[in-house]
């Protein structure tokens, strides 16, 4: 580990998936415990299509599938406000379209574009410093609007019903959480892929859930644990030359089965 | 409290260009505990989302504690149907019910806030708990909790902000046979506080703890009092009693059960369906008093 951090493009993966572990720790407790993780799947898949707009238009790629990403995020937020009728069919339009229009605009490029399953399943170990500062700005508003809205954001995740009841501005929280998790989205798009993004949103905030007491609790939690998968991933990835992203994944999958057999603490007793 | 808790005038409400509610007018003057019953989707919960301002009316008017509805903020203590809640949240019992401190609007977004309002959040949390008895629970995780108990919780979430008017969607669905008694007598003592609608299709938690019972099968039948007359059975099941037995539950031996008086009001169901509880008076207290009827609900329709 030592030796493999001094190479400067070693040193830049795990600062990005240090940014993106915090991210998913916080954003990915509210996907879970807001019930919205296909919402969120749709998102991530979806962005393929900036990822294309971006190499169709020659623009760079992070800022485009930023932007494209948050308007299918707000899109799908629109889509499932109040809990429509069929809103789940919707997702699974969006998110099939997104991809589509993301592959025929890299069609319709011209040139070879190697570059393409880097977004698909990662390329934490290419990620540039243009990228990493992009990486870090998003980490900062996020954790900013996250934490300035924390409040309603906890009213809304424990009982939507109850805060619609007390005046709280339900949608417009809805909305924010998705434009949320379409920043966190882009940001881990480099790490892991927008393929295997799910795993990070899912995985540590399920087992942090279980185990804490807070909304807080929990996103911290799971920070952690996105952290000792992304640095124990990378480090095999390194040392025995495997893909980046599926190395990080894979050791998430390993935490989780392993912590399903580790009974829950905290004097939990009763059903699950 | 001059206004009625709630008034409304020829209200309806339609959901797919089929009305749910019609022609529904209904006064309920304050302090009352009015059992709301009816068949499935005859627009029970209709009525309590127009109440609290979630759904606006096709027509009519609805006035709510004098307010139109979904303006009273934290007047209104919800107790939304169980379902709503994942078991599995991570929050603390006090954390849950501090949860019912949040101001509407967008300054009930921010989550700074300074030690003096916590501390004071933490209060009246606490306060809430002990009204429910479960001041003891209070660090637990909620998840640890019964569901009795977790229903007590939501009780007191809906009570911390100190409501003029408590409405509750099937509070007793979902919990064991003794849990609902407590759950009972603790809305009975609560009543003492605050006007009380309570959406059930439980009928046997409304005999002798309610002071009044609404029918709604999309219209809105009000009854000036306590106990089920076979007619009222029949409206709230949504059944023809000549048609159908409204016993169905038969059992043998020594099973605990309560049989009903007869029911000797001359006019209650054939056509003074309507809220004039004043006419009432001196029938209601021959009908009412027996062992089961609740004093203090008997006092309170008195005076009304």
């Amino acid at each position: 580990m030592m030796e493999a951090l001094g190479f400067e493009f070693f040193r830049n993966a795990l600062l990005a998936g240090l940014l993106a572990s915090v991210i998913c720790g916080v954003i990915g407790s509210l996907v879970v415990v807001n019930r919205i993780v296909f919402l969120a799947g749709g998102v991530a898949h979806a962005s393929y299509g900036g990822v294309g707009l971006a190499f169709y238009l020659g623009l760079p790629v992070l800022p485009v599938t930023t932007g494209f990403s948050t308007a299918a995020a707000l899109g799908m937020a629109w889509v499932t406000l109040d809990a429509r009728e069929r809103s789940d069919t919707v997702i699974g339009v969006l998110w099939a379209a997104g991809m589509a229009l993301g592959i025929i605009l890299l069609d319709l490029t011209p040139g070879y574009n190697s570059d393409l399953m880097s977004y698909l399943f990662g390329s934490i170990l290419a990620v540039p410093r243009s990228d990493l500062a992009l990486m870090a700005g998003l980490s900062a508003l996020v954790l900013l609007l996250a934490g300035l809205f924390s409040r309603g954001l906890l009213v809304m995740s424990f009982d939507a019903e109850f805060a619609r009841s007390r005046g709280v501005p339900v949608r417009f929280l809805h909305f924010l959480l998705m434009a949320l998790v379409a920043a966190c989205v882009v940001m881990v798009i480099r790490v892991v892929g927008l393929i295997l993004v799910m795993a990070l949103l899912t995985i540590p905030p399920f087992m942090a859930e279980r185990r804490a007491s807070s909304l807080g609790g929990m996103m911290l939690l799971s920070a952690v644990l996105s952290a000792v998968f992304c640095v124990a991933g990378l480090y095999l990835s390194y040392a025995l030359d495997l893909s980046s992203g599926a190395s990080i994944i894979a050791v998430a999958c390993l935490g989780f089965v392993l912590s399903l057999l580790v009974p829950a603490g905290r004097g939990r007793r009763g059903p699950a | 409290m001059q206004h009625p808790a709630i008034e409304m005038k020829n209200l309806w409400f339609a959901y797919g260009g089929q009305r749910v509610l019609d022609q529904v007018s209904l006064t309920l003057p304050a302090g009352e505990f009015l059992a709301v019953l009816g068949p499935n989707g005859g627009g029970k919960s209709t009525l309590l989302r127009l109440l609290l301002g979630l759904v606006k009316p096709g027509g009519g008017s609805l006035r709510v504690l004098g307010q139109q509805p979904g303006q009273t903020g934290g007047l209104i203590g919800y107790l939304p149907q169980f379902t709503a809640v994942s078991a599995s949240f991570p929050i603390t019992v006090l954390g849950a019910v501090a949860l019912g401190l949040v101001r509407p609007g967008f300054s009930g977004l921010t989550g700074w806030l300074n030690p003096a309002a916590r501390r004071a959040e933490r209060e009246a949390a606490l306060l809430a708990l002990s009204r429910v008895g479960l001041a003891d629970q209070a660090g637990r995780r909620l998840s640890d909790l019964s569901g009795g108990q977790r229903q007590r919780v939501f009780i007191a979430r809906a009570i911390v902000s100190g409501p003029e008017l408590l409405l509750l969607d099937e509070p007793t669905a979902s919990v064991d046979g003794k849990s609902r008694q407590e759950l009972m007598a603790l809305l009975a003592e609560l009543n003492r506080d605050m006007t009380i609608v309570m959406v059930s299709h439980d009928m046997s938690t409304v005999d002798g703890c309610v002071t009044s019972i609404a029918c709604v099968n999309q219209s809105l039948h009000h009854h000036a009092e306590s106990r089920l007359t076979p007619e009222i059975f029949a409206q709230a099941a949504g059944v023809d009693l000549r048609a159908t037995c409204p016993v169905e539950l038969v059992a043998h031996g020594p099973v605990p059960h309560r049989v009903l008086l007869d029911h000797d009001h001359p006019d209650c169901c054939g056509g003074a369906h309507r809220p004039e509880k004043k006419d009432n008076g001196p029938d209601k207290g021959k009908n009412i008093g027996t062992a089961n009827a609740h004093a203090n609900g008997k006092d309170k329709g008195g005076a009304a």
